[in-house]
């Protein structure tokens, strides 16, 4: 693969991984409020991920992928509300660890990245695209 | 569009075929007298284009379909897609300008 089409198939590559942590944040939003489904038993734990780059031979370059998700240690905060469900015999219920301003940074970095992506791939087509124009003359 | 590419290359390397035989015939006493000149023809080069034309839209086509069952990603379309509009506009750029050539070489007053 010639040395600009690799350089989009690799940005190709960044929106993927990108478009997986956006998935992920999702998650951790959507469960924001998910509390245990048993009697004092654990809420949602927040998820989170990991990149690493990895030799495409195809692409002919380091492209990116997900390494993995893991979920977030972070003790829970409890409250007590004896109506909820989850709730251990003593009223408190466990929240999930998730915070949603962390979650709300984390999107727009993970948008911000996808944006500089898409630039990447823009400004590659349009090289391509202006040397083409050299015969058109 | 009416015209198919594989009709156009096939049409191309005719002429070209065309143009070594009355080549060859005539002797062509004028053209330094040297071997011809070895390699493939440009018909033989533009089926070659159009062939990785033909199989990058095909490439293209299954991205589509596969998004259309819920099953691809939006990135591999739109890739898919791309990589098949710059070849094809490569080798028509091509086309354009070995066209434009021939068609110089035929306005020549003789």
């Amino acid at each position: 693969m010639a040395d600009l089409e690799s350089a989009s198939a690799i940005a190709a590559s960044g929106l993927r991984v990108q478009a997986a942590r956006m998935r992920i944040i999702s998650e951790n939003m959507a469960n924001a409020d998910s509390t245990a489904v048993e009697a004092g038993g654990d809420p949602y734990r927040r998820r989170s991920l990991a990149f690493k780059s990895y030799v495409d031979k195809e692409l002919g370059g380091e492209a990116v992928k997900v390494f993995g998700t893991r979920s977030d240690p972070t003790p829970f905060k409890v409250k007590f509300d004896p109506a909820n469900p989850g709730a251990a015999p003593d009223g408190f219920v466990k929240l999930p660890n998730v915070d949603p301003m962390i979650e709300l940074v984390d999107m727009r970095e993970a948008q911000r990245a996808y944006e500089a992506n898409l630039n990447m791939i823009e400004s590659t087509r349009s090289m391509r695209r202006s040397t083409l124009e050299l015969l058109r003359r | 569009m009416a015209i198919d590419p594989l009709s156009a290359s096939k049409a191309y390397s005719n002429a070209a075929n065309a143009a070594r035989q009355i080549m060859d015939g005539a002797g062509a006493p004028g053209l330094a007298g040297g071997s011809p000149v070895q390699g493939p023809s440009f018909g033989d080069v533009l089926n070659q284009a159009i062939g990785g034309v033909v199989s990058t839209g095909k490439k293209a086509d299954n991205a589509i379909a596969n998004a259309a069952i819920g099953k691809g990603d939006l990135v591999d379309v739109v890739t898919a897609i791309s990589a098949a509009e710059m070849s094809l506009e490569t080798v028509v750029a091509v086309r354009d300008q070995a066209i434009s050539a021939y068609q110089e070489i035929m306005r020549m007053p003789i």
